[in-house]
Order: structure tokens, then sequence, then C-alpha cells
């Protein structure tokens, strides 16, 4: 406990780290306020530059756009109708509303406030339960960790826009992807056509950077002349005592599903706000009030998706299992800088995981301080043209895919998944569960090889396990719960 | 017929990928041993998808989805513009395209004035290499550019 308070503690005695962090949330900020860019595509864009950073600074530069970013998103959401995130879609229903009645200053307070307390919130319980949750994992073998990626994998069903189907196919589409380059035990070529640079596999970070940089850059060209009226604000303030006590019930609760829903692998902020912002109106005594500028409603909504990105760190960090878009370029992040994700890291980069931990918590602070300060500067930015924005992110995505292996061939792979990924956007099927079922992919293979190995070629075998039949069965539930729920309904 | 095509693809995508792995060598049992061939995983990853768009094919059957908005011609240009970039990068420079393709989409885009378009074509492309050749020290393709510069 005093190792990690004290590696959490180091972070404002290193100079470097906290400019990094300060100089991240307001590039964050900037990233969240910029109408499609967001918290996936910035990550993915920044990954090539922390190649040469330590692991630490990596993953802390990462991390602080992750939460400067799903914070943004709320003061476009406010002052001009249009969420900078997915995540801040919630934020409209009632953020709009009140600028619309000449209150944005104090709509953004309150989303401001509600923010940092969730995000707070969600890195205190990231502390406490994810090495509680490593305990645990340390239990785990091949069968169950084969269990818990089928799980993780069963989970994409609802990730992203898609249908359950459609994001299904998406992440057997990913894990495929996986497969690409020499097997692991025999080194027998797959899918490689010739061609030894794939002999490693797919790399990660071109393909993220074509999945979410490149293919959103094409889904904005459908927008490229929409022009977007900004609310004025004069200032933004903080919510008054009355607006306190109307609404730190709704914080502290949404805080708590955030934090849960973040930590469920597969589910990220956007539906964290969803069911914060509905729950803060089942619980409200002012019903009414909602859709029409209630405050509750910002509270709730905010508090939820900023709680939800320290509790997706939890999955992400401890079992590995990404739970959006966003904690896969982390993931990414900590493979590229040679930090093995999953229970060791927490005995054997204790250090490096809580100062992880207390980057996102100094990225929490500053950006309510910039919040509080900055919003209406920030507010401009997304007056920026779109064409001038979007050859800006070409530049950078073609230039990031290169640099990480000085190879042309991740330039061509960015490009081809970028236009893959506009199509299967178009078409209705979401990125999200294609980038994590290429990191699950090799999880996945690798540990059903394993289990294979250990159980003597008696797949069921794996059934008998408790733990793996538990993954097993949420997996099935997950996929099919609700229908099975439905036809027992029906029933009686 | 229409909002079949793509379940189309996906399945034809599927059974060609089964047909690859079955022309995938056999590894000899005392490798693998107990554990699975390298054609098996990704054999069985493709059956799951054709089962997948079976249910999807009776989803679309049951409601059929609305027909999607044909994108503009920004669009179509933007998706063009890359194919140029290999064909830049391939024959000139790779900065030369990165320039080339920024000024055509900030054209396209709706950035009537070229000297504003041309500007960003080159500052950022140029700042870019600058930063990432001499802070992060990656060296890029030769090329037109990029030989004059590193000799």
């Amino acid at each position: 406990m005093y190792e990690a308070i004290s590696a959490m503690g180091s972070v404002i005695l290193d100079p470097y780290l906290l400019m990094l962090i300060g100089c991240m949330t307001v590039l964050g900020i900037v990233i969240g306020v910029l109408p499609g860019l967001g918290a996936t595509t910035g990550a993915a864009l920044l990954l090539p530059f922390t190649l040469t950073m330590t692991p630490v600074h990596a993953i802390a530069v990462l991390a602080t756009i992750y939460v400067a970013a799903t914070f943004a998103g709320s003061i476009t959401a406010i002052l001009i109708n249009t969420p900078g995130t997915s995540a801040a879609a919630a934020t409209t229903f009632d953020g709009y509303p009140l600028a619309q009645r000449g209150e944005a200053g104090r709509a953004l307070g309150i989303a401001v406030v509600a923010s940092t307390i969730g995000g707070i919130f969600s890195i205190l319980v990231l502390c406490l339960a994810a090495p509680m949750l490593a305990r645990v994992a340390y239990e785990f073998r091949p069968p169950e960790y084969f269990a818990l990626t089928v799980f993780g994998l069963s989970m994409l069903a609802s990730v992203g826009a898609g249908g359950a189907v459609k994001n299904l196919i998406g992440g057997i589409f990913g894990v495929w992807l996986a497969t690409i380059g020499a097997e692991r035990v025999t080194s027998i070529e797959r899918f490689m056509f010739g061609n030894y640079e794939l002999y490693e596999g797919l790399s990660f970070v071109p393909v993220m950077i074509g999945l979410f940089a490149i293919s959103e850059l094409l889904v904005q060209s459908k927008k490229a002349h929409i022009v977007a009226d900004v609310i004025s604000l004069k200032a933004v303030k903080l919510p008054s005592k009355e607006d306190y006590k109307k609404i730190w019930r709704t914080i502290v609760r949404s805080s708590g599903i955030g934090t849960f829903i973040g930590i469920l692998p597969a589910e990220g902020a956007t539906v964290a706000s969803m069911i914060g912002y509905s729950e803060a109106r089942r619980w409200s005594k002012n019903q009414d009030e909602f859709g029409k500028g209630a405050i509750e409603g910002i509270a709730g909504a905010e508090a939820a998706n900023n709680a939800a990105t320290g509790g997706a760190m939890v999955p992400t960090m401890v079992l590995g299992i990404p739970g959006s878009g966003t904690t896969a370029i982390i993931l990414v992040g900590l493979m590229v800088h040679g930090l093995r994700p999953g229970p060791y890291l927490f005995t054997e980069q204790v250090e490096t995981v809580y100062q992880i931990f207390g980057s996102m918590l100094v990225a929490n602070i500053i950006f309510l301080a910039l919040g509080l300060y900055a919003a209406k500067l920030f507010a401009r930015i997304s007056l920026i043209p779109t064409s001038i924005l979007w050859p800006i992110v070409f530049a950078l995505s073609v230039i990031g895919a290169y640099s990480l292996s000085a190879s042309l061939l991740d330039v061509w792979i960015a490009l081809i998944f970028g236009v893959v990924g506009f199509f299967a956007r178009r078409h209705g099927f979401s990125v999200a569960p294609i980038a994590v079922g290429l990191i699950l992919g090799h999880m996945v293979e690798n540990n059903l090889q394993n289990s294979l190995k250990m159980f003597d070629g008696q797949w069921w075998l794996i059934f008998t396990q408790p733990l793996a039949l538990f993954f097993l069965v949420l997996a099935f539930l997950g996929l099919f719960g609700s229908q099975i729920f439905q036809f027992i309904k029906q029933k009686k | 017929m229409r909002p079949f095509i793509v379940p189309g693809i996906i399945a034809l995508f599927s059974v060609i990928i089964i047909y690859l792995a079955l022309q995938l060598k056999l590894s000899p049992a005392m490798i693998v041993g107990h554990s699975m061939q390298p054609r098996s995983f990704p054999i069985f990853l493709m059956v799951i998808n054709l089962i997948l768009i079976a249910v999807l094919i009776w989803q679309i059957s049951k409601s059929p989805p609305k027909p999607i908005e044909l994108e503009g011609p920004t669009t179509w240009i933007s998706v063009g513009s890359f194919v140029l970039f290999y064909i830049i990068t391939i024959y000139l420079d790779f900065f030369i395209a990165i320039s080339a393709v920024m000024f055509l989409l900030c054209y396209s885009w709706g950035e009537k004035r070229v000297h504003v378009a041309g500007l960003v074509a080159v500052s950022v492309p140029l700042s870019l290499f600058v930063l990432f050749d001499e802070v992060l020290k990656i060296r890029f393709p030769r090329g037109l550019i990029t030989n004059w510069y590193y000799g």
C-alpha cells in the first residue's frame, strides 16, 4: 500500500511527467472538442510519438488523452449540440437546452465538476480493485484464460454502434487477422502470401491508425461542408450551493455506475453515460425537467462517462482484455513498451502501474482547472475548418504508421484498413470489435492450444474447470441471455 | 437483393479463407502433439463466421435495412487520393505524396483559397518531418526530397 501511494505521489515530483500530463490534457481537450476526432483516434495518432518515451511516460500520455478527451466531448455537446465523443451524447439531452436558455456557463461548470469527481472516484476504485482482481487472476491457467477471452469476445456483441451479430462478425474478422503470420508453435506461415514482413503478424499500430483515424477521415468527408454555430458564453462558473445539493447524490450514483460498467469487458463510456443519465432521471424528483435543461441530467451523464475511463483500465491492465477502442490502443501501448498486461504487471511493475494511475489522477485535476477557466477558448477550436483539420490527420496517420518500424508496408496496411473500416462502418459494422478481436486473437488461440496440450487434446475437459466454466456460462448468457429470458417470458 | 450483397461478400471471403487454410501444410504430430494444426483455428473461425452470416441474412430478410445513401464526390476523391498517394510515394517521394494528398484533400473538402491549402500542404509535412527526423530519429524512405536531404 505504501509502495502504491509513494509511486502515485512520485508523479508530482517528476516535473517532466507533470509537464507531459499538462500538455496532453490540453491536447486531449482539443481532440475531444473537435467533432469526429475523439479519444480513440487521438490515442491512435499519438501512439507513434510515444515510442521513444519511457513506459510510464508513454502510457501516461495515452491515459491522459483518454481521460481528457472523454471529458472534453461535453464542451461541444453543450455549446453546439454536437458531442465531441460518443460518450458525451447523453450530455446533449440537457446540456444544450440549458445553454440555449443562456446558462451555458452553468452547464459547463456542472459537467466539469461531475466529470472530475467521477474520474477521481473511478481511479481510487481502480487502485483498490485492480490488485485484488490481479490476486484472483494469478490462479488463472490456460483454460481459464481461454474462457476469459471467449467471454471478452462475446461481450463484443455490445461494443460499438453495429448490431450484435455484425459486431461479432467484426470481432471474428479481428481474431482471424491475428492468425496472419507464422504460427507460434510450428512456424507454418499463414496468409502471408510470400510477404516476409508479415512473419511476426500484423502490427497493431497501423491497423489501429487505419481503423480509427483514416476510416474516421472518410466518414467525416460526408460532413465536410457542415458549419456549426457556437452558443456564446460569458464565463464558466462553478455550480452554486443549491446546485450541489441537487446533484451530489446523482454524481455519487453515476460515479459508481460508470466505474462498474467500465470494469465490464467491452462496455465503455458511452453505455455508462446513457445508463448514468437514465438513472439520474429515474431517481430525480424533477423528471419533467429532463430534456429541457436538467442539471442532474448533465451531472449523471458526465460523472458516469468519466468514471468509466478508470473502470475500463481494470480489465485492460489486470486481464489484458480491453473494453473499448481507446483501451485497446492503451493495451497496444503497454505491449509496444515491453510491459506484459496481466496480473504479473502488479508484481513485476508495481511502481509503473501506480505511476500510470497517479498520472490519470493528476490529469483529472488539471482538466478541472482547464475546463473551468479555458472552456470558452476550447469551444472556439471546434470551429477549425474540417478542410484543414482532416488533411492534417491524414499526414499524422501515414507518418505515424510508418514510424513504428520504418516500413512502408505499415503505411499501406493503415490505408487499407482505413478503407475497410470506412466500408464496414458504411454498412453498419463498428470497427472497435475488429480492433479488440485482433488484440484478443493471439490470447485466445495460444490459450486454446495450451489448454489442449494440458488435457491431451480432450477439449471438453475445459468445461470441468470451475472458473473456466463460469466465464463460458457468462459468455453464453451474454450472447443468448436476453433471447432465453424473452422465450421464458413468452412461455409464461 | 441489394441488402444481401454485403453478407454475400463476407460469406465468399470466409469460404476463400477456409480454402486457403486447407492449403496450409500439416505439421508433424511430434511438434503439434495434442494441440491443433495451424489450419484448424482459422477454419474454426470462418465456420463461426458463416453461421453468423446465416443469422445476419435471416435478420435482413425479416426486417430489411434502409438503403444507404451514396456518398458525395468528396468521399470518393478522398479514397482516390490514397491511390495517388501510393503512386507518388513509389515513384517520387513519400513527403511529396503527403503534400499532394493534403492539398487535394484541403481543396476538395472546401478550402478554395489555393494559397491556404498550399500552405497547409507544405508546412504540416515539413514540421512533421523535422519532428520525426530530428527529435524521434526516424529515417524516412528514399525519394526525391529525402535523397537530397540525407545526401
